[in-house]
């Protein structure tokens, strides 16, 4: 047996989609299903047009797809603007005190807010929202009770009243979806021996901080990095975080660049306009070799370009942003349970080799939920790589050492002084125009990515090792490349996917080796000028044959890349 | 009391002369008789010829980039508030190109020292206009004259609420020790602004200007550091008397009380390393 399921959920901003997709996905997945969901939405609080996308499979999922089999509409537009994407085991149900004219060729259910909850106007939302959680469940033929207990939890602190209307109302949209005739079943699928996780990208990446030791938080708010801040955030009082909203990206920078000097764990993060007011901050953190993590969700550029749209069109800008050759480290996750690893990974790194790391995520990887498993969130290592032990008095913050890394004390903590310095310095941290000089803490500064590139690897493989066609792609890219890797290989094409999640330093000799035996190389990224293959030229002389690229702000899908590989086959 | 030999830093490269001398002893002086070890105290620096201060000091140094010092001290102090922290600023620096965090740092009210060493011009770039240059004083980019007048700056720090502000000069430098060891001592944010001559690119604003102009605001007879009113006309005075001595006073929670994280103590003492079933828990 094999199920694959889309779900589309659509409506205006404010109606409500968000509050059905999710105790919609996680009740599905309680009930065994792996689940992944995604979200597409407008730069506007009211109205215009948003969707989620809940798709569920009885195997593991990687990525969202293309294709709606239940259409679940909450006004009109979502019905005129999806129906042409309906397959042909389209379904649709719609609230129907909001819409009023459904295709007659495909099978649908109308729900009345006042038949699922009679009574009060400010009841209909939960009537709809309920309801029509408990009517896709009746028509999959799975049982309710996770879904019951799922509303219990989510609304039992508004009171049992609350709860009570919200289980009325799904038992009613149960009953309507049972009666309906569809076409496939859930009922063959069990709850799974452990519990599943339902995670974000962001989510996962809080996780991963938080478990990495982080301390300091500062930030402006801007879409898609804000919803990593709020996770931070909300939880921050548990965990001893401080948080501090800043008056510009300016100002987050330095204050993350001062935490750190003194020696808290300390993180910021943006978007692509918020972080060109980070360069200069980012030039001070290389210089004065303090460990930052700077977190950088894209979205399409230049300027404000989409808010609330995905892209991979910065990882040049974060290779290169600041003056002259500033080290510097970028990783970007293309799974949840990457960005956790990563996250805390980076941390360690920024403390180890003393300057900023980037972790690049996007509005796809931000908000899309994939099913993990528990164990798939491994303890991590927290190390501060401080130098231990009593100092030799004059305490030198730059010592030249033949990796590159001086040893790091903290101000406050023993008889040394440490002095830092964004000019040119000598290793006691002071101002200096020596040129000797110069050349020698340059070197000693670059030295650390000939240290750290040997530690770097974040290859992973999928497909046929011995495929002759790989495409390559980094961060949140993988699930699409992954599944039409797998698609193709299911259709005879023999294919393997090589995703890069630790990008600078590139380990070169590592990324050479993952693609030997290719004859043909297709990279596949989110921005018009194929970034990552610049990249690759550049540090391994390897070069893409066909490009697949997309920079219209919707993410990849795998139908997208398997359609873009068949007009250059 | 503690030496001030016990401060000395590397040699400087400021003009003989130059005003930040007065300012350099007059610090020393003040942590030598407030017994702050040169461990316990960070010194931050944006960019100028101010910004080169805590080299020529002997203490925890971080100068980083112009303008940026106050975010960089408010993160530091945030992280370690056991470290009295001092940032070391230019009027350019300060009111120019960080504007925005001066805003901020007021509001913040961190346990914090910021001095503005007011030599009213840009003196590292060699000359330009600054926020306080008087109005028609000709620069090399305002050959014709600054056209518009300084920033009130002392008047802004009054009206957004800072809650210890005060000038000093460099005419002046028993008095500007006092201040140092008052800013250094106030609880929340201390915004010093002090009269520093520059020797070669101000020819206007000299020692002999700022000595012919600058009275101890303490001596006026209706002195009321804690009337907002009082100290906004007081902050506003500027030309022929300029009034040096602290102008406006009041007490207000620190941000180092108001963020929970500090109630363990300083971060940067506590342990981070997180149980990852609870963290599990939190997540699902
Ligand atoms: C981002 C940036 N812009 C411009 C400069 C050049 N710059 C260095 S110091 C300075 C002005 C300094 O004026 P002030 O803060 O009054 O210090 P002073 O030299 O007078 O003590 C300028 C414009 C710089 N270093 N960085
Ligand atoms: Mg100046």
């Amino acid at each position: 047996m094999s199920i694959d399921l889309n779900i589309l959920i659509g409506g205006a901003a404010g109606q409500g989609v968000h509050s059905i997709t999710l105790p919609l996905a996680k009740a599905l997945m309680r009930q065994g299903c792996w689940v992944l969901t995604s979200q597409s939405y407008q730069s506007r609080i009211r109205g215009g047009h948003l969707f989620n996308q809940v798709r569920l499979s009885d195997r593991r999922l990687v990525s969202s797809r293309e294709g709606v089999d239940l259409l679940l509409a909450l006004n009109q537009e979502t019905v005129t603007m999806h129906q042409g994407e309906l397959s042909p085991r389209g379904f649709i149900i719609y609230d129907a005190a909001e819409v009023k004219e459904v295709p007659a060729s495909v099978p649908s259910l109308g729900l009345s807010p006042e038949s699922l909850l009679p009574g009060a106007k400010e009841r209909a939302e939960i009537a709809v929202n309920a309801g029509a959680c408990g009517a896709v469940l009746g028509l999959l033929q799975a049982p309710l009770d996770s879904m019951l207990a799922l509303l219990q939890e989510s609304f039992g602190d508004k009171g049992a009243e609350v709860v009570e209307w919200n289980v009325q109302a799904a038992t009613k949209g149960y009953e309507a979806g049972a009666a309906q005739k569809y076409g496939l079943s859930l009922s063959g699928i069990s709850p799974p021996p452990e519990p599943r996780l339902l995670i974000s990208g962001h989510e996962a990446m809080a996780l991963g901080a938080l478990g990495g030791g982080l301390q300091f938080i500062s930030g402006y708010p801007m879409t898609p990095w804000t919803s990593l801040f709020n996770a931070i955030a909300q939880r921050s009082g548990r965990y001893n975080v401080l948080v501090e909203q800043a008056e510009d990206e300016i100002a987050a920078i330095n204050l993350a660049i001062g935490a750190s000097y003194t020696g808290a764990r300390s993180l910021t993060g943006t978007s692509g306009g918020g972080f060109c007011l980070m360069t200069e901050g980012l030039g001070l953190a290389s210089m004065t070799e303090t460990p930052l993590v700077i977190v950088n969700s894209m979205r399409p550029g230049p300027s404000t370009g989409l808010p609330t749209r995905t892209s991979q069109g910065d990882l040049a800008f974060v290779l290169y942003a600041s003056q002259d050759d500033s080290p510097r480290a970028v990783l970007a996750p293309g799974t949840p349970a990457q960005g956790y690893a990563l996250a805390a990974k980076a941390l360690n790194l920024a403390d180890r080799y003393q300057l900023p790391v980037f972790l690049l995520t996007d509005q796809y990887f931000a908000d899309t939920q994939f099913t993990h498993l528990p164990g798939e969130f491994p303890e991590v290592e927290v190390d501060r790589a401080l130098a231990g032990g009593p100092g030799s008095g004059t305490y030198e913050r730059y010592a030249y050492t033949e990796n590159g890394i001086s040893p790091r004390r903290l101000p406050g903590f023993g008889p040394e002084l440490v002095v830092a310095d964004s000019d040119e310095h000598t290793p006691d941290g002071h101002l200096t125009e020596d040129l000797q000089v110069r050349i020698k803490m340059h070197d000693k500064r670059l030295r650390k990515l000939k240290t750290m590139v040997q530690e770097l690897g974040g290859i992973t493989t999928s497909g046929d090792p011995a495929a002759p066609l790989t495409l390559v792609c980094w961060g949140s890219s993988q699930g699409p490349v992954q599944e039409a890797v797998e698609r193709l290989q299911a259709g005879g094409t023999p294919a393997r996917m090589v995703h890069l999640s630790e990008l600078w330093p590139l380990p070169a000799g590592a990324v050479t080796a993952a693609l030997e035996g290719t004859k043909k190389l297709v990279v596949a990224e989110m921005n018009a000028n194929g970034q990552l293959n610049r990249l690759l030229r550049q540090e391994t002389g390897l070069q893409a044959d066909h490009l697949v690229l997309k920079y219209d702000g919707a993410p990849f899908t795998p139908e997208y890349i398997l359609r873009e590989l068949s007009n250059v086959a | 009391m503690l030496p001030i030999e016990l401060y000395a830093g590397i040699e400087s490269a400021w003009c003989p002369g130059c005003g930040n001398f007065v300012l350099l002893k007059a610090f020393k002086q003040a942590l030598g008789e407030l017994e702050i070890r040169p461990q316990g105290i960070l010194v931050v620096s944006g960019i100028g010829q101010s910004a080169k201060f805590p080299h020529y000091l002997q203490c925890n140094t971080f100068n980083g980039i112009h303008g940026r010092a106050l975010p960089v001290g408010t993160g530091a102090r945030l992280a370690n508030p056991d470290l009295k922290v001092v940032c070391a600023t230019g009027d350019g620096d300060c009111y120019g190109e960080g504007g925005n965090h001066l805003l901020a740092a007021i509001r913040r009210n961190v346990d914090m020292t910021v001095v503005v060493h007011n030599n009213q011009v840009y003196a590292l770039t060699k000359g330009q206009a600054s926020p306080t240059t008087g109005q028609g004083v000709k620069t090399t980019l305002q050959p014709q004259g600054v056209p518009y007048p300084p920033l009130a700056a002392l008047a802004l720090a009054v009206s957004l609420g800072c809650s210890w502000v005060a000038r000093g000069s460099a005419t002046a430098p028993e008095h500007l020790k006092e201040l140092y060891k008052q800013a250094i001592t106030h609880r929340g944010l201390a915004l010093l602004e002090v009269l520093q001559p520059c020797v070669t690119f101000n020819r206007v604003n000299t020692y002999q200007w700022y000595k012919e102009r600058a009275y101890r605001v303490t001596e006026t007879p209706d002195y009321d550091p804690e009337n907002e009113l009082w100290a906004y006309r007081k902050a506003k005075e500027w030309g022929e008397r300029i009034p040096i001595g602290v102008i406006y006073r009041h007490s207000r929670p620190i941000l180092e009380e108001t963020h929970p994280a500090l109630a363990a103590g300083p971060l940067v003492r506590q342990q981070p390393k997180r149980p990852l079933n609870q963290l599990l828990a939190d997540f699902f």
